[in-house]
């Protein structure tokens, strides 16, 4: 018989998780997995769009206890599901019952079944899963801008959330409340407020907190010791409304570098540390660093890099994961098993914790209609602002700046949308029709006047 | 606060307040996310995130800190019919009208 883990190794009493007033031990919890479990279709993978955090942890237990894979997409665009339905035709969609939270406007795709919290008892059984059975699977926006898929074996999920619980001191026996702005299918969201309160000593917020206001007021209404679960952008905006925060034992931010003047802001302003994690959705959480006192990463527990047979690609060894996984970053490695990042490799861009090629955006540019030539360009600060982004310049004679937006619209996320659509007579391509960065930054100099100081 | 369009004493039609807030909304954002557009090219009344506008939530953060910069109040998620008031420029500028606190 093959090795198994419990869904959960936390008593049943424990809290796991505060819905509003409510405080939802792990017996709750087992009996509202119970009877979902029970209400699962029979079909292989369950795409789980649930935004209220709590559902959607129902939602992976119940797929887990049935032996279902759960799809994790943080992209809930209609183009999205379609893309996933295309690729498993067999699946069963499970979304909030009632109106549902998330994006404005937002409705839960007919047939979906909905979920809520309706266990009638307080306990329910604690499933054993196998180690090799794959828990999740998340997707990245392939090099042709299909989604591409990221299986993690129930095994990996069980072990990244004690390492990352071993390194963030969350075993116990005070339970830590994580109160997070990130949704629960990215996947460091996932493995901070899904995953942890599983197999660590912690219960997240299920509720609203996207804006500044509502991060305040979760945080006030949570039992302490309170980690704030975030992203720069979302720390630089909690900065700028300047509302009082209780005291917060850490704050963890992922998806995108964390500037040094922004960690170091929200320390003083906070009195707390601020902790990065650093990550992808093909790998998990990896390693962590507090951002103000240096550019040195280190590795999870258990977690291992080393070079490629091809040199510049270094490969990581994560516990649970069948293969090693190559990283999307060049990185150094440092005395002490540490590493710097040594920047993105140089055709990937990250916006909005979602990770691109330039090379496929580029190839979905020129597919567009009309378009004879045309090229994505990222910002300078693309790595030190929160907000940054793409611009495209394009050679389209006929075709207008909208025309083209609307065009690509139909077939990126929405971060990697350009925000200027430059047309151009034509590019400045070298002899070998390559495009320098001096040329570009001459491109742009002449399309984009730098504002005068008033 | 009217909805309506009002004659000021000397006879010149003026723009209602929100016709007046919806201008200033708009170019507020176009300020806020640098866009390309100029104000007066947002249709009032097409939706601002997916196909209208196409903004996204990175942008919604950013008009809210702009919001609560300008009108001293928050924009929060779980408002009464929280997804009409991204539905249109003339929802959330409406929206505005009713919430300011300047």
């Amino acid at each position: 018989m093959s090795e198994t883990a419990p869904l959960t190794d936390r008593a049943p009493g424990e809290v796991m998780f505060h819905r509003g007033s409510e405080a939802i031990t792990i017996g709750r919890f087992l009996s509202d997995v119970a009877a979902l479990a029970a209400r699962l279709p029979p079909r292989p993978y369950a795409l789980n769009l649930c935004a209220d955090r709590y559902h959607a942890l129902l939602g992976l237990a119940a797929a887990l206890s049935r032996g279902q894979v759960m799809l994790l997409s943080a992209d809930r665009s209609e183009r999205r599901q379609r893309e996933i339905a295309a690729a498993y035709p067999d699946l069963c969609v499970l979304a909030d019952a009632g109106e549902g939270e998330g994006e404005p406007g937002w409705q839960p795709p007919p047939g979906a079944l909905r979920v809520a919290a309706e266990g009638q008892g307080e306990d329910g059984p604690n499933p054993r899963i196998p180690l090799g059975q794959v828990a999740i699977i998340g997707f990245t926006s392939g090099s042709t801008g299909e989604p591409a898929a990221h299986p993690k074996p129930w095994g990996a999920l069980v072990a990244a959330t004690r390492a990352a619980a071993a390194r963030f001191g969350l075993r116990g026996p005070a339970v830590s409340t994580l109160i997070a702005t990130v949704p629960p299918q990215h996947m460091y969201g996932f493995e901070a407020t899904m995953a942890m309160p599983l197999h660590a000593a912690t219960a997240s917020h299920a509720g609203p907190c996207f804006y500044p206001v509502e991060v305040a007021e979760a945080l006030h209404a949570a039992p302490a010791p309170r980690l704030l679960v975030t992203t720069p952008l979302q720390m630089r905006a909690l900065l700028g409304s300047g509302g009082a925060l209780p005291p917060l034992a850490a704050v963890i931010s992922a998806t995108a570098p964390l500037a040094p003047e922004l960690a170091a802001a929200a320390e003083a302003a906070w009195d707390t540390s601020v902790l990065e994690i650093y990550g992808a959705t093909e790998i998990g959480s990896i390693a962590s660093r507090r951002t103000t006192a240096g550019d040195t990463w280190t590795l999870y527990d258990g977690v291992a890099l080393r070079r490629g047979a091809e040199g510049e690609v270094v490969l990581v060894d994560v516990p649970g994961m069948p293969a090693p996984v190559p990283l999307a970053d060049a990185v150094e490695f440092q005395p002490g098993g540490g590493f710097r990042l040594l920047g993105r490799r140089a055709d990937m861009v990250k916006l909005g914790g979602k990770r691109a090629s330039l090379a496929s955006l580029n190839r979905l540019l020129a597919a567009v209609e009309g378009v004879e030539d045309g090229v994505f360009v990222a910002p300078e600060d693309l790595d030190r602002n929160p907000s940054a982004r793409l611009m495209v310049y394009a050679v389209a004679p006929g075709r207008s700046p909208g025309e083209i937006l609307a065009a690509l619209r139909e077939r990126i996320e929405a971060v990697f949308l350009p925000r200027r659509v430059v047309l151009v007579s034509r590019l400045p391509r070298d002899p070998v029709g390559k495009l320098t960065r001096q040329a570009l930054a001459e491109l742009h100099r002449q399309a984009v006047p730098q504002k005068v100081a008033e | 606060m009217g909805y309506n369009a009002a004659t000021r004493p000397g006879g010149r039609l003026i723009l209602s307040t929100v016709m007046a807030t919806e201008a200033e909304v708009a170019a507020l954002i176009v300020e806020a996310l640098h866009l390309e557009v100029t104000p007066a090219e947002i249709d009032p009344e097409a939706p601002l995130f997916g196909d209208g506008l196409g903004l996204d939530s990175i942008d919604a953060l950013e008009i809210a800190l702009a919001v609560s910069r300008r009108y001293g109040f928050q924009l929060r998620s779980d408002d009464e019919h929280n997804g009409q008031i991204f539905a249109s420029l003339r929802n959330l500028a409406a929206h505005i009208e009713k919430n300011r606190a300047r």
